[in-house]
């Protein structure tokens, strides 16, 4: 089974960020299903967590639904994170809540980025802010993103969104695929392994 | 390796018995649990009023509430130790030695001593003077420290603050426990033949607290050693300090130290009373809401259901403190931060008379109540000797 985590950065209601992660949620499984693999996914809207990120920020410390939150990103396979590009970048709520998530929660972890914006002249936010937050982290960025634009959902003519999800979920399972079963990292036992290390060697 | 020492002293009460001529008053042990006060010595606005008080105020206050704690019968006075503004105790054992010249029954401790940025060296021989100069009343908690821009101003680097750690600490425990001491290291320089003076009182190194916010490597040190655990318990929710403490208890029977249940633990607390909860809260809300640690951003109402501080009445502070030991265990030092975001010092006095009138007596008493025999009570000086002579006699049968 593969445990899919959705972290969704937009605001409105209805959200067009919210449209293209559902959208990619539905391509990626639709993929994982096609190699034979059962896919579970949970959804993360960032909006309702809003003051909990910013308390988190504030106090080092997560209240119980961003706790939760934590959670299922922590016990994903796979993550799927999509923003809308504010002036040229990710949201500050979309960056905060993995300012606040703890360390090494992502680290060798598949992800998949996507964003959206008002036109089509913003879409390099996916390689100029998303992907070297990630890489950052230690995540395993998939190599194509997703960006979508207001004519991506109105236009008359096929501006060709489906078959750019489509693209990123094949690249995508194939990934999760090739880095097989994901151990989870935990910065709290880490640090104790390394501790256990020091003590024997100054003994 | 793994240090195998003998576990914390049980013994409940006992009269010291005196050993060095002319010794001071020794310091008073209690029941099985220490109850004290541990002061950051924060320089803050006074939200209320707008006006900040000078350095000179701030350490003066700190001061009074030390002979304060004692005259409303605490058992522990700790002060942190910072090096940069907005905070005033740099120099911890000078301010401790005169609260020991002007008290009798205290122990004077840190909450924290920097282990990472202090020359161990400096730290063996405040402590061991601290001890002659208290007669005894003095322990030490020790914590690393997590300003990075202080560590290059005393020569040392925060991205190795736990190998520092580590090493000061081996080197700290040596220098109190044998007489001559060869030593080389990576953070400092070489010993060649050096003997601390004074060596501490009675032969006994003071006692050592481990005090941690959040990082699990404080719980293996202490552990390993044998040593108190204190979790700092204001800033995180509860169930952090549970899985602290469950960790230091865990590996304290792990190094062979005695049983889970006998390790030495110690915790935080953060209270504001008036006798009509709703008092409390009225009056304690513009300093939480403007608190340099924690304000403007939770309400205090979420802050206090998700970590254990409390606004209220002497009962509810009574009913929550109680409630610590389902998480920790019965443990051994309970110390309450009271001086802090900027509450002008006759608040604070309020604050400790109804500690200490109203709050510990009850807190002994309901403590004490159902607590197994086998869990120590809190080191003393006193306690550590008497463990120690013990130990020599069953040594010469």
């Amino acid at each position: 089974m593969t445990k899919l985590a959705v972290v969704t950065g937009g605001l409105r209601e209805p959200s067009s960020t919210r449209l293209l992660a559902d959208r990619l949620e539905a391509s990626v499984r639709a993929e994982l299903q096609g190699h034979g693999r059962t896919v579970e996914s949970e959804f993360v809207e960032l909006r309702p967590l809003g003051r909990a990120i910013m308390d988190a920020m504030l106090t080092g410390f997560a209240a119980g639904p961003l706790e939760s939150a934590f959670e299922t990103v922590a016990g994903a396979d796979a993550v799927i994170a999509v923003t809308p590009a504010f002036n040229a970048s990710f949201s500050g709520l979309f960056k905060c809540f993995f300012d606040v998530l703890p360390e090494e929660t992502v680290s060798d972890m598949p992800v998949l980025i996507g964003a959206t914006g008002g036109t089509e002249r913003h879409s390099l936010v996916l390689e100029h802010a998303l992907r070297p937050m990630f890489s950052y982290l230690h995540a395993v960025v998939s190599p194509r993103g997703v960006y979508a634009a207001t004519d991506d959902f109105g236009s008359r003519t096929d501006s060709g969104l489906g078959e750019r999800v489509g693209l990123a979920a094949a690249d995508f399972a194939r990934l999760i695929e090739s880095c097989g079963a994901r151990h989870r990292r935990d910065a709290f036992s880490e640090d104790l392994q390394s501790m256990r290390r020091l003590l024997d060697d100054s003994g | 390796m793994t240090p195998a020492e003998p576990a914390q002293p049980a013994e409940p009460t006992g009269t010291a018995q005196p050993e060095g001529a002319g010794e001071p008053a020794q310091a008073a042990e209690s029941a099985g649990m220490q109850f004290g006060i541990f002061s950051v010595g924060d320089v803050t606005p006074d939200p209320v009023t707008g006006r900040t008080p000078s350095e000179a105020e701030r350490v003066r206050a700190m001061l009074r509430l030390a002979e304060k704690a004692e005259e409303v019968g605490l058992d522990v006075f700790a002060t942190g130790e910072h090096h940069n503004p907005p905070f005033v105790p740099s120099s911890p054992t000078t301010l401790l030695g005169y609260v020991a010249a002007r008290t009798e029954r205290i122990v004077l401790s840190t909450a924290t001593t920097l282990i990472t940025t202090d020359d161990p060296v400096k730290i063996a021989e405040d402590f061991s003077m601290l001890q002659h100069v208290s007669g005894g009343r003095t322990d030490v908690m020790l914590g690393r420290g997590n300003t990075g821009p202080v560590y290059p101003w005393f020569g040392q680097d925060i991205r190795e603050a736990v190998p520092l750690t580590v090493e000061h600490y081996g080197l700290l425990r040596r220098l109190w426990r044998e007489e001559v001491v060869d030593w080389e290291g990576r953070f400092r320089t070489p010993l060649q033949g050096f003997t601390l003076a004074p060596r501490p009182l009675d032969g006994v190194p003071p006692f050592v607290w481990h005090g941690s916010i959040r990082t699990p490597e404080v719980a293996e040190l202490a552990a390993y050693y044998g040593d108190g655990f204190f979790a700092n318990h204001i800033f995180w929710p509860a169930s952090h300090t549970r899985r602290m403490v469950e960790l230091y208890r865990g590996r304290f029977e792990h190094y062979g130290h005695g049983s889970a249940r006998q390790a030495v633990v110690g915790l935080g607390g953060q209270v504001f009373m008036r006798r009509n909860s709703q008092d409390a809260v009225a009056e304690f809300r513009p300093y939480f809401d403007n608190a340099p640690v924690y304000g403007h951003g939770p309400s205090l109402e979420e802050f206090t259901s998700q970590t254990p501080l409390t606004v209220g009445s002497p009962a509810q502070v009574i009913e929550r403190t109680l409630g610590f030991r389902e998480y920790a265990g019965d443990y051994q030092r309970q110390l309450f931060l009271m001086d802090h975001a900027g509450l002008p010092l006759k608040t604070v006095l309020e604050q400790l008379d109804l500690l200490g009138e109203e709050v510990v007596p009850v807190l002994r008493q309901e403590f004490a109540a159902g607590r197994p025999a086998e869990v120590p009570a809190a080191p003393t000086h006193a306690s550590l000797r008497r463990a120690r002579s013990e130990s020599a006699a069953q040594g010469e049968r």
